[in-house]
């Protein structure tokens, strides 16, 4: 076990390495000039050339990724002619000149809400995503069997953003049950962050209950199957225990496992829902950045997702090698 | 992002059935098929989405309706809203016509489907064909070339995909141009296919390699090794041929599901370049104005979310169909 | 001036109407504010104003980097003075004439103007009661010349002081963190007591104007550099107000409150009416707008930074001169500080006869329709827009009265047929052409509609969008841009010396039209220094036509913008001399 994890923690380096290269390369890449942007309108090329310098831009890509790297584990410092220079200490990510802010500092203020998001969506799809699979499971070949599939199926075709776009439609400017969004810390003002937050869960939740429902549905089918649950019955165990202490444990620990993983993505992948109710989380930091041609914030929270969702497999892969030694040799 | 959760198609054994049956897998998933009112209806609707997508712009174009043509004259000089209700939907412009140049928006839809469909169908023959043998590969060699493409699949599913295609569209559709691929909505739809392609062949890559795994374990393929088959042969004449239901199914999931993404994308902003038009470039306009037109937000997003329903209606029957341990 | 980041937001965040709207420095007056007396109710001393705003910061709070028209009008009518400012006036002459601030006059300068002089008011201090000293505006100014640190301001200082360039043309003092050149500095700006002396390397008759721009104080102790007035190293205030606290990002704020040493008599301008002003950012424009119409609460006292959503302008107003009932004395219609234009890369498309054929091809009334309609803005004639006062005259442009046009008026959706007479004229077949603009859906089908009208005409379009956010740092480079794309450019102060040099002189800086023609160089130079300023307006005037004649770039129109307020605040006018809210004046009413 030892072995298998010291390996798979040395592979997550590596591949943290080669993303934080690939990435570096790429955004190295984009059309604009980063230098011509932070110079204002009486541009003479002298001043580009100055802001140039200032931002690290004049230097070879590789001295610019080294740089990089030891501010990660030393720190940097920044803009060194102002009296007072911008001290970044380690782990320093780079600063911002658009934002004039440092990068982990912008990346601490937007990820509580897209943590929240998360979470929230996240519970949402497994309570609601489990129960009715289960319920529809219970039920199979019912009606309310094919109505729960019938809603999964709408749901998961449904692209995010249209849902997100009906829900403001209807509920905020047609029917006003709720006002327009506006993020608030949940420990500043609760009534507002739920009803900020109540629609841009139900967007990002959606997609996920409906495959839940589906995948839950199937698991508990399957398990129904299965000789010990057979067994049990056989034994006279009430209906009731079968189906709560052995068929739903034995079939809802690879959901909750997989749920680990979709919660990782999720992170990632809150862009939308972020941007089109205007919250000021991780997607929409990522967005403006990359539209700003701030190539240290892309970085930056390229990386940090990144990582999470690496880390995030790597907990998974160590769940699963505990449950099935198997994994191990494979 | 552009996942088919593999638990939809993963653990499945479609060939199974095949060989404990005289007919031929085909005849049987057929027969299943037509049975199922609901598969053939989306089956219709799809065939006709096709046709839509096919001929109608040519059809258009006999009536002398055109996406690009502007109406001045239907749209109110004080901020650009057409006259009458629901963006002026008359019997000119069935649907209305759009904020601001009083483009029709049914012909808009005509053409912008057609472009959607060229974009997912391909995108999915792609990840199809990159998924599978990619995945034949790590599943049948093992070892290190599947340590290897483990970690590339890692490294592909940990990018923040959705980034990264926002920010390099512009230079690697320029890459493209200077490969040679024409410029313009060409070089554009290709850098569309290629980025879904990329980003989504992890995913089959995943089943198809469980599949090979168990599937080499088999009987039928330790007769032909032991036979002294090579493993070229074995490979395509023995394993490939069990392996297209599975994918068949993945086909049918994913292809909604780009139709879906290519939404988001130029939802997003990036997309085909004007004067043409997708789903989610004529929803992101819609934004502006459906609190007055609301319209411009039900129509295309109808018209899209009725395609994606059937598809997946499609795909779910055809894995019923497929799949002997099919619940229902 | 255009700043791009305010814009990505708006054209990026849903709910946005995607208007061209990008931030930029002021000037000129308003043709059709709203001025009738506002909302019932007297101005009220206390309360508070708030400001929505759907940027997620200030672009800059540093007075030597601010830039934006609204933004400069919002801080020096709050928190940082200069030596003089404009006065508050709805009226088109009056709210562009400037009038003393920190100092006692608006100037005294040489027989040459080569040398101004300013002396302080006694009385004025730092929000801690220190007095704000000639040193410290001598500092403030100085910072300027720091160019990779105090970035992204206005350059004046270093355009007009008389300091020598360094070899690579760059100015010879670095600023006063590397102090290289401090001495050539300290020669050219001299403080005697109270008075301080700006020497000119050229002679720069309105120089008193050029000083409303980052010519304030900063004190050297404050002074942090890069991070002056980010959160952390709140900027210090000479003004009626203070900073108290300022976050960024959605939900972010920056909240005003009264500098209690503050020096009424030593303010002949501004008013300081309410106790407190809050800026909350990152509202979505949408929200913002749906806020404002119903005005409840607290938006009774908001107003709006930025504009109204063209779709809720026929709610507003009945046209771009009237409110509706509903709406009065709460909406100000009004020219915004642009002039809008594609820019046409002279080196790529050498021939004047293919740019006249490209703007005469253009369909300028379905590109407006697009936009607004009438809301959006007039037909341009030319880049110096009327409301600058005395420099603008028609060129005739649009009369058809130009040798060129052959005595036909070019109809405001183009004429395909004209265009292809001048094409012909070139002697070579209609070029394929690139246009460049900023990816928003708006622009998107502005595009479609260039691509159409000139292709009409024989053309062949490509269009190529470019990220919104990185869009003028990428076509100013020819390298990575096409034949034409969009801009816009508004005046620094009423005085085209703002306009014509940077749109078409290289050294000018907002050259996208790649110009660097020696004739016209020097003519740019003789109007620039020209002291008589009859003469001067003359020659603008003939410089504005020059442009036209050879289509250096394609005018399109004079933008106009639409805001909107609350019931219980005032005055309800837009401040010809930034096209922005009267800040400095403005009050709640009970």
């Amino acid at each position: 076990m030892a072995a298998y994890l010291v390996r798979r923690v040395v592979g997550m380096v590596v591949l943290l390495f080669l993303l934080s290269v690939t990435v570096f390369v790429l955004f190295n890449l984009l059309p604009g000039d980063p230098a011509r942007l932070t110079c204002g309108k009486a541009c003479t090329p002298q001043i580009i050339e100055a802001n140039r310098h200032r931002l690290g831009l004049d230097q070879p890509v590789l001295t610019q990724y080294t740089n990089f790297v030891k501010g990660i584990f030393f720190g940097r410092t920044f803009s060194e002619d102002s009296p007072e220079p911008i001290i970044c200490h380690a782990p320093c990510l780079g600063y911002s000149y658009n934002r004039h802010q440092q990068v982990l500092a912008a990346i601490a203020d937007a990820a509580p809400v897209t943590f929240w998001l998360a979470v929230g969506a996240f519970l949402i799809w497994i309570v609601v995503g489990i129960s009715m699979g289960i319920l529809a499971a219970l039920n199979r070949g019912s009606w309310v069997d094919r109505t729960i599939m019938g809603i999964s199926l709408i749901g998961y075709s449904m692209p995010s953003f249209f849902i997100g776009l009906l829900l403001i439609f209807f509920v905020i400017i047609r029917f006003n049950w709720l006002p327009f969004p506006s993020y608030v810390s949940p420990f500043d003002n609760p009534i507002q962050f739920l009803q900020t937050m109540i629609l841009p869960w139900i967007v990002l939740a959606v997609l996920n209950a409906a495959f839940y429902m589906r995948l839950t549905r199937n698991q508990v089918l399957e398990v129904f199957g299965d000789d010990y649950i057979r067994t049990a019955r056989a034994k006279g165990l009430p209906e009731r225990v079968v189906v709560v202490k052995h068929a739903l444990r034995a079939g809802l620990t690879p959901i909750v496992t997989a749920a680990g993983l979709d919660l990782a993505y999720l992170l990632g992948g809150a862009i939308i829902s972020e941007n089109i109710f205007n919250l000021p989380g991780l997607g929409s930091l990522a967005v403006g950045s990359v539209l700003n041609s701030d190539l240290p914030l892309i970085t930056g929270i390229t990386l940090v997702t990144a990582t999470i969702i690496i880390f995030a497999n790597l907990v998974v892969d160590l769940l699963y090698a505990v449950i099935d030694p198997r994994v191990r040799v494979g | 992002m552009v996942a088919v959760p593999s638990s939809e198609v993963a653990g499945f054994q479609g060939e199974a059935q095949a060989q404990t049956s005289g007919r031929s897998l085909r005849q049987i998933v057929w027969a299943r098929l037509s049975r199922d009112r609901l598969a053939m209806v989306c089956m219709v609707v799809l065939v006709l989405y096709y046709l839509i997508a096919i001929v109608g712009p040519v059809v258009a174009g006999v009536f002398g309706i055109s996406p690009y043509t502007l109406h001045s004259e239907l749209i109110s000089d004080l901020g650009g809203k057409p006259f009458g209700a629901l963006g002026g939907i008359s019997w000119a412009h069935p649907l209305g016509v759009e904020w601001g140049t009083g483009r029709d928006i049914s012909a808009q839809l005509m053409f912008g489907l057609r472009i959607s469909l060229v974009i997912a169908t391909s995108a999915t023959l792609m990840t199809v064909a990159l998924g599978t043998v990619i995945g034949i590969v790590a599943g049948y060699s093992g070892g290190w070339t599947d340590n290897l493409i483990g970690r590339l699949m890692d490294l592909v599913l940990a990018f923040p995909f959705l980034l990264i295609v926002l920010a390099l569209s512009g230079v690697l559709t320029d890459r493209l141009t200077s490969l040679g691929i024409p410029e313009g909505n060409v070089s554009h739809i290709v850098y569309l296919i290629l980025v879904m392609s990329v980003f989504g062949w992890p995913y089959l890559a995943r089943i198809v390699r469980g599949q090979v795994l168990s599937l080499r374990e088999r009987e039928f393929v330790e007769a032909a090794v032991a036979m002294g088959a090579n493993k070229r042969r074995i490979l395509f004449t023995e394993i490939l041929p069990n392996l297209w239901a599975p994918i068949l199914v993945y086909a049918t999931l994913t292809l909604p599901a780009y139709i879906g993404l290519e939404a988001v994308l130029s939802f997003l902003g990036v997309g085909v370049l004007p004067p043409d038009v997708t789903f989610g470039s004529m929803l992101a306009s819609s934004v502006s104005y459906f609190q007055v037109v609301p319209t411009y937000l039900f129509i295309p997003g109808t018209v899209l979310v009725i395609l994606v329903v059937s598809f997946n209606l499609l795909g779910d029957a055809l894995r019923d169909a497929l799949d002997p341990k099919a619940v229902h | 001036m255009v700043r791009s980041k305010a814009w990505l937001l708006r054209g990026f965040a849903v709910g946005v109407a995607f208007a061209l709207t990008l931030a930029a420095c002021g000037g000129g007056n308003a043709v059709s504010s709203q001025a009738s007396g506002g909302a019932s109710g007297a101005p009220k001393t206390g309360g508070t104003i708030y400001l929505l705003s759907l940027n997620q910061q200030w672009d800059q709070v540093d007075p030597q980097r601010i830039y934006t028209g609204e933004d400069l009008a919002f801080f020096g009518g709050t928190i940082q003075r200069s030596l003089t400012s404009y006065k508050y006036s709805a009226d088109a002459k009056e709210g562009t004439s400037v009038t003393a601030d920190l100092a006692t006059d608006t100037g005294k300068p040489n027989a040459t103007a080569t040398e101004w002089s300013f002396t302080l008011r006694d009385g004025v201090t730092w929000q801690d009661g220190s007095p704000v000293t000639c040193e410290d505006v001598k500092y403030g100014v100085s910072r300027t010349f720091a160019t990779d640190v105090i970035n992204q301001g206005p350059t004046y200082q270093v355009a007009y002081l008389d300091i020598p360039s360094a070899k690579d043309g760059s100015s010879a003092y670095k600023g006063p963190y590397k102090k290289t050149g401090q001495d050539l500095y300290d020669k050219a700006v001299t403080c005697n007591g109270n008075t301080i002396t700006f020497k000119l390397s050229k002679p720069v008759p309105d120089f008193n104007y050029t000083v409303t721009l980052g010519f304030s104080p900063v004190r050297k102790s404050d002074d942090t550099g890069e991070s002056y007035g980010q959160p952390g190293h709140l900027v210090v205030s000479d003004g009626p107000y203070m900073v108290q606290s300022y976050s960024i990002g959605n939900g972010g704020k920056m909240v005003l409150v009264r500098n209690p040493k503050w020096n009424k008599a030593s303010d002949p301008i501004r008013a300081n009416y309410p106790d407190t002003w809050e800026v909350d950012f990152g509202i979505d424009p949408k929200v913002m707008d749906q806020r404002l119409i119903a005005s409840a609460g607290k938006d009774n006292f908001a107003i709006q930074y930025g504009n109204i959503q063209p779709e809720n302008l026929a709610t507003i107003f009945t046209d771009p001169e009237h409110t509706t009932a509903q709406f009065t004395g709460r909406a100000v219609s009004g020219f915004d500080p642009y002039a809008r234009y594609y820019w046409v890369n002279v080196n790529k498309v050498p021939d004047v006869n293919v740019r006249r054929a490209m703007w005469v091809a253009l369909d300028r009334q379905a590109i407006r329709l697009n936009i607004g309609g009438a809301f959006a803005g007039n037909m341009a004639d030319g880049v110096i827009k009327p409301n600058i006062g005395q420099d603008y005259a028609s060129t005739g442009l649009l009369d058809g009265s130009l040798d060129w046009e052959a005595g036909t008026k070019v109809p405001d959706n183009g004429d395909p047929d004209l265009a292809k007479t001048l094409i012909a004229k070139s002697g070579k077949p209609a070029p394929t052409l690139t246009f460049n603009f900023a990816n928003t859906p708006t622009n998107a089908k502005t595009a479609a509609i260039v691509k159409s009208s000139l292709e009409k005409a024989g053309f062949t379009i490509k269009v190529a969008p470019l990220e919104a956010g990185q869009y003028y740092s990428i076509v100013f480079d020819p390298k990575k841009s096409g034949e034409f794309g969009t801009a816009g450019w508004g005046a620094d102060w009423p005085n085209a010396s703002t306009v014509i040099p940077p749109l078409f002189t290289q050294k000018g800086g907002w050259d996208l039209s790649q110009l660097d023609d020696a004739t016209l160089n020097q003519a740019v130079d003789a109007a620039q220094t020209d002291t008589d300023r009859a003469d001067q307006s003359k020659k603008w005037q003939d410089l504005n036509k020059q442009v036209v004649e050879n289509m250096w770039v394609l005018p399109t129109f004079f933008g106009l913008s639409q805001t909107l307020a609350g019931k219980k605040v005032g005055p309800i006018y837009r401040w010809p001399a930034y096209g922005s809210w009267p800040y400095g004046q403005m009050y709640t009413m009970p």
